[in-house]
């Protein structure tokens, strides 16, 4: 089995993500799961998502990954027999508690071992194995080494993050949030403090030095090594970010889809993978390494001094309709006539486009689509689909 | 604070004599290559020891290190017992009649989890990052003695990233293994320590002995100090009461929140 796993932040990403590929999506519902500041769905809206995925034969999990403390465990059980009936697929835990439940309540869902419970070798993954776990999420500290040894003892289901940000700690093992700002890293509450800048000093307070100390790390991207992942044995290929957009999701969605269907179809080649790390790297506006798969990251695995995260344009615009070579496009942002585009979606193959002229909802031809998800049509010969997507044309293919 | 219950990381093989005579006799001690953050010893310098004798296992191991593990199992069973993070520990020693504790640190914060350890294993240490009154509902539930930090520095981060080796690399200044780092915006301080297997974090000295009063007592097996740098002089004023207000008092008064607009 090949899956590819999409996170969804609500309703609208999850239909973005399974259009654009993903076998299977994971969501946080509105407790218990980390993340707690997305917008997470209700328990009708779980309902509604589990419908909608099975409906096109994909599957959804369930983060249940929070570590509890006494107060989150009224109501627990209740919870977990609800994502039961409704036909979750899995839930994705870190707490014994929940494992437990799991096997006293006779759930028939699958039970999935959160990244959070820092599995990094077989005797780990054997103990969750023997909780019940049908799938572990191992670590992102785990080389290949590790991940091949693991699959052959347990012969467990791995799931592996191939794509999205780290942490600079062992995933659950750190608790900055809980010191500098009071919210509960392990409860969905990460303010991400590794992010930020620190002052060394001495032990009276004073600065050893004017150089801020960062630690944090550059994302994850794995698109060089998805075949050799499939060759030892994972099962699932996890996309971080349940708080990223529409754009993020379809972007690193439809790249992997792609990445991975040519794998099984033998025709994946050099440029097709430099093409894709330019798309990602942009996409994320970070860049993006493999991290622990072949080496213990370094200092280029790293950003140091100084880096603003400036949002992300290349979104330009979100196809409606398409009809008689016009397309109608939800603007999302700043384009204009005599701009070289960019149109990609699940099934239109990328291509590039000179905007000649824009038409707005008056029918009449402006040179600017400047108004934040303005409606305008443009004349264009190539066939597109609903939802398919336009952006800056940075990199050809 | 009954000082038969203190058990106190040692770094230093000498200071055990000195620790008896104030009535200490429990001690915990890191291990080469299978503990991280803290001075560490060779099992060989331990075994002889007249004292009861804990050890820390508080690295992740990777499948190599698993092996390592395994070769140092028939060691292990002249300790009183293994205080361990990864789960591989308890896998591996299980079936074995070595005192287990479990220590996965940040992860004890409930009675319920807290019950399902100690059903299977020998103690638990509960996490320091619940109140004063999440610790007292713990203590009344479980069914088995727990241990308490109560005194010392907490672990606040565990990377296995080299942070300090990559940041003087990157800056091309002299390499150090530990550094004392400052978040200026909430001025909270952080001693930093690398070693080949990674970096730990620890927040400032913490002291909830006076808290002690507020909990069931029964059902704590051992205070743990991790005195981190201070003399047993140091140490004995802490024990008695002295200097209270020196320290903080960890999340003993600090509810944690984790979605913004909570209270």
């Amino acid at each position: 089995m090949i899956e590819l796993l999409s996170p969804a932040g609500d309703m609208e990403k999850l239909e973005f993500a399974c259009l654009y590929g993903a076998d299977a999506i994971y969501i946080g519902g509105r407790d218990y799961s980390l993340r707690a500041n997305a917008k997470n769905f209700s328990n009708e809206e779980i309902k509604i998502a589990v419908e909608y995925v099975h409906n096109l034969g994909k599957k959804l999990y369930v983060t249940v990954n929070i570590v509890l403390h006494n107060q989150e465990l009224d109501g627990l059980k209740e919870y977990l027999l609800y994502l039961d009936s409704i036909d979750v697929d899995g839930i994705i835990v870190s707490d014994y508690t929940i494992m437990n439940l799991h096997k006293e309540l006779n759930l028939k869902l699958e039970l999935h071992i959160s990244t959070q419970a820092s599995i990094t070798n077989y005797e780990t993954a054997l103990f969750y194995k023997d909780l019940g776990a049908k799938r572990v999420v191992l670590a992102r500290e785990c080389s290949r080494e590790d991940i091949k040894k693991i699959k052959e003892i347990t012969n467990l289901d791995l799931e592996c993050f191939i794509h999205g940000a780290m942490c600079t700690s062992i995933s659950g093992r750190c608790v900055l949030s809980n010191y500098c700002t009071n919210r509960d890293s392990n409860r969905g509450g990460c303010a991400q403090i590794c992010r930020w800048e620190f002052e060394r000093i001495d032990k009276d307070g004073n600065k050893t030095t004017e150089i801020p100390f960062s630690m944090t790390p550059k994302d994850l991207n794995m698109v060089s090594n998805i075949e050799d992942m499939i060759n030892i044995g994972v099962n699932s290929f996890k996309i971080e970010g349940r708080m990223r957009s529409i754009y993020y999701i379809a972007t690193v969605i439809l790249t992997y889809r792609r990445i991975i269907d040519k794998i099984v179809n033998n025709s994946l080649t050099d440029a097709y993978t430099n093409y894709c790390l330019n798309i990602l790297n942009r996409c994320a506006n970070r860049e993006s390494t493999p991290q622990f798969y072949n080496k213990l990251p370094g200092k280029d695995e790293q950003y140091f001094l100084g880096r603003q995260e400036v949002s992300n344009q290349d979104f330009l615009g979100l196809v409606l309709d398409y009809k008689d070579g016009v397309a109608t496009i939800e603007q999302r942002n700043y384009f204009k006539v005599g701009d070289i585009v960019q149109f990609f979606g699940p099934d239109t193959e990328t291509f590039n486009y000179k905007i000649e002229e824009i038409i707005d909802e008056n029918n009449e031809s402006i040179d600017v689509a400047r108004h934040p998800r303005m409606i305008v049509k443009i004349k264009i010969n190539n066939k597109l689909n609903k939802y398919d997507m336009m952006r800056i044309k940075v990199f050809d293919f | 604070m009954k000082k038969e219950k203190i058990l106190i990381n040692i770094e230093k093989l000498f200071d055990i004599e000195e620790y008896k005579k104030i009535g200490i006799n429990n001690f915990l001690f890191a291990v080469d290559y299978f503990s991280i953050g803290y001075n560490s010893f060779k099992l060989d310098e331990l075994k002889d020891l007249d004292c009861k004798k804990y050890l820390l296992i508080n690295r992740i191991f990777n499948n190599d290190d698993v092996e390592k593990f395994k070769n140092i199992k028939e060691e292990l069973k002249s300790f009183d017992g293994i205080i361990f993070e990864d789960i591989a520990v308890y896998n591996i020693l299980k079936n074995s009649s070595i005192n287990l504790i479990w220590n996965q640190t940040h992860f004890a914060t409930n009675y319920s989890s807290i019950n399902y350890w100690l059903n299977n294993l020998y103690s638990v240490v509960l996490s320091n990052e619940i109140t004063k009154e999440e610790v007292s509902d713990i203590l009344e539930r479980v069914n088995k003695p727990v241990i308490v930090n109560v005194f010392g520095k907490n672990i606040v981060m565990y990377s296995r990233r080299k942070l300090l080796t990559n940041f003087n690399e990157h800056f091309k200044i002299e390499n150090v293994n530990s550094v004392l780092l400052n978040e200026s915006i909430t001025n909270n301080k952080f001693d930093t320590f690398e070693s080949e297997f990674g970096t730990l974090l620890f927040s400032d000295y913490f002291n909830i002995i006076n808290y002690l009063k507020y909990f069931n007592n029964d059902n704590i097996l051992y205070y743990l100090i991790y005195p981190k740098g201070l003399s047993i002089d140091v140490i004995n004023n802490v024990i008695n009461g002295d200097n209270v207000n020196k320290y903080n008092d960890g999340f003993m008064n600090k509810k944690t929140i984790y979605k913004l607009g909570e209270k």
